[in-house]
């Protein structure tokens, strides 16, 4: 239907592998990673439209990811979920430029809608 | 009485009586120099008697009538002289020998005079002109010779006295301020009692009676700081509580939050797909919501397990065994991180009484979070000891990782508070800590961010009891 590349990454393995089925059936194209490294490296390999990515991580977090991401690609949509829904870190997400955040749990219409909106897809 | 009164008390004391020796000793100089002015003056009679008694002597033997004058004009220079110092030689000798001395020159004067009027020599007469020539040179010598010996006497009484006095202030401003000193020194003993005590975290107060001094109002002071200071601690201690379960709170919120969320994912998903999903797919879905909910069990069952610690079961162990014994079970780990192991362990210590499993729990803890914090081919080093006051044996695991940063070294062993992000559950140092406590030990933590992190932990020596 629309072959955007999606990219999601959290080390909880259920968030990916969810969010990467209920997507697929909408005809994109996604990846999941359990950890940043990995995945900051498949962004040089090929180019994305949208990352989902978690907060909270091990080594590089989730800020770290949107700083990278935004400075080297800033057409790049990112979007953050957290278990910390904490202002703070909303504010902080923000200050990075992040294109949306959702805590958890994630409600994945919600997600699903934003993703549309941010790719700018007809709903 | 202040400590400033009694210093100027004992300076003045001084000054009192360093005017009473200056005072002394002025009173004696001018005695002294009016003696040695009488002296002087004597020198010159004496001198002038002398030439008298050559002019006798020359009017008897040598028959020269013209002696006598000179005599006589020698006599009257002498009393003129007597007269215009007779202040001075009352002062030094004293109205009575004055008065002996002026006698004499006057009898002197007279029988001169009778000589002089008489015609032809008298045998008589002569004999009376040699006498009281004789009684005027005697007498004058003996008051000079007498004098002179006064003189002596007040200076080496002088000297007596100014010695014994100096001696005798010696003393007392040693004995004063030895004095003064001695209280001074007994307050500060009792404020650096409590102050050490403060800084243990005893608030202990001085009970005793305080002086009235300037140091008793020192001593008022940290009496009252002591108290305030216990009654912040408690405050402080209060909030710390709440803080601890403020991390508590945030931490359980934190652990069951992700498997929360997976399971309100895969319930979403599992509607928003159902209908593509395969038999297998639904039953798959179904048994990760199984995983979750026990994955939250886990976690409640860590927490009741935390808040209900169990009774060490305590037996008699070799603490140098105990952790050999550890090594073991964490050698894999060593191996793949590549940390070497260096051990220092006393030989011979003293028995403890120990749950063995609950302190192998804490070792593997402590050995785990180093392991966690050092890069390959670090040394991580154990070492075991006594205490300084031989009450406990003393086990430090030091480790030259990264460190943790003074803000949160506060925090370490409060519950579900980790450093390791997703990879600690922030209940391993806080478990091992109430174990420790629970064996009536101690666990403490020094670190220095690029440095390395050393915990210690003191297990008490129970000597024959339980």
């Amino acid at each position: 239907m629309n072959g955007h590349r999606i990219m999601v990454i959290d080390d909880e393995n259920i968030v990916g592998k969810m969010i990467k089925a209920v997507l697929v059936k909408d005809g994109y194209i996604v990846e999941t990673f359990l950890n940043a490294e990995p995945a900051l490296a498949r962004l040089q390999e090929e180019k994305f439209d949208l990352i989902i990515t978690d907060l909270k991580m091990k080594n590089i977090d989730g800020m770290d990811v949107l700083r990278t991401v935004k400075s080297q690609s800033p057409e790049i949509k990112v979007i953050m979920i957290t278990a910390f829904a904490s202002l703070d870190a909303a504010i902080e997400a923000m200050r990075g430029k992040v294109d949306d955040f959702f805590p958890k749990p994630v409600k994945i219409k919600d997600l699903k809608k934003c993703i549309s909106r941010l790719l700018g897809e007809s709903p | 009485m202040k400590v400033v009164t009694k210093i100027i008390f004992a300076n003045v004391f001084h000054i009192i009586l360093m005017a009473a020796i200056f005072f002394f000793a002025h009173q004696n100089l001018n005695l002294v120099l009016a003696k040695l002015r009488f002296v002087e003056i004597a020198d010159d009679l004496n001198a002038s008697f002398l030439e008298i008694r050559l002019a006798e002597k020359n009017y008897f033997f040598y028959k020269d009538e013209s002696a006598i004058l000179t005599i006589e004009e020698k006599l009257n220079q002498n009393i003129r002289a007597i007269d215009s110092v007779s202040g001075d030689i009352v002062k030094a000798i004293g109205q009575k020998r004055y008065k002996h001395l002026r006698l004499s020159l006057r009898k002197y004067v007279e029988v001169i005079e009778e000589t002089k009027s008489s015609k032809g020599r008298n045998e008589e007469l002569e004999g009376r002109v040699r006498e009281a020539g004789r009684e005027l040179r005697e007498f004058s010598s003996s008051v000079t010779h007498l004098e002179r010996q006064e003189v002596n006497g007040i200076i080496s009484r002088s000297t007596n006295v100014l010695f014994y006095s100096f001696c005798g202030i010696l003393v007392l401003a040693i004995g004063l301020s030895h004095l003064i000193l001695f209280n001074i020194l007994k307050s500060l003993k009792k404020i650096e009692k409590v102050a050490n005590s403060i800084s243990e975290g005893n608030f202990y107060k001085v009970e005793a009676e305080v002086s009235g001094d300037e140091l008793g109002s020192v001593l008022e002071a940290i009496n009252s700081m002591s108290q305030e200071l216990q009654n912040r601690e408690e405050i402080i201690l209060q909030s710390k509580k709440l803080e601890s379960l403020g991390i508590l709170t945030a931490g359980v919120a934190h652990e069951l939050g992700n498997p929360l969320n997976n399971i309100s994912m895969i319930a979403q998903a599992y509607a928003e797909l159902y209908d593509g999903l395969s038999r297998e797919d639904r039953i798959d879905y179904m048994e990760k919501v199984g995983e979750e909910t026990e994955r939250i069990k886990e976690i409640v069952k860590n927490l009741l397990d935390f808040a209900k610690p169990k009774k060490p079961n305590l037996k008699e162990a070799d603490i140098n065994k105990i952790i050999r014994k550890t090594l073991k079970l964490v050698q894999n780990m060593l191996h793949v991180c590549c940390i070497a192991i260096k051990l220092s362990l006393q030989d011979g210590l003293p028995k403890v009484f120990i749950d063995e499993n609950n302190i192998e729990e804490v070792l593997v803890n402590l050995i785990t979070n180093a392991v966690q914090a050092m890069s390959p081919k670090c040394e991580l080093s154990i070492v075991t000891g006594l205490s300084e006051d031989n009450d406990y044996v003393v086990i430090e695991v030091e480790d030259k990782g990264k460190g943790i940063s003074p803000d949160v070294l506060p925090y370490i062993f409060d519950p579900f508070f980790s450093t390791k992000g997703v990879d600690g559950t922030g209940l391993g140092l806080s478990v091992s800590y109430s174990i420790i406590k629970n064996h009536q030990g101690k666990m403490k933590v020094r670190s220095e961010v690029g440095v390395g992190t050393t915990f210690t932990i003191e297990l008490p020596i129970l000597r024959g009891k339980e």
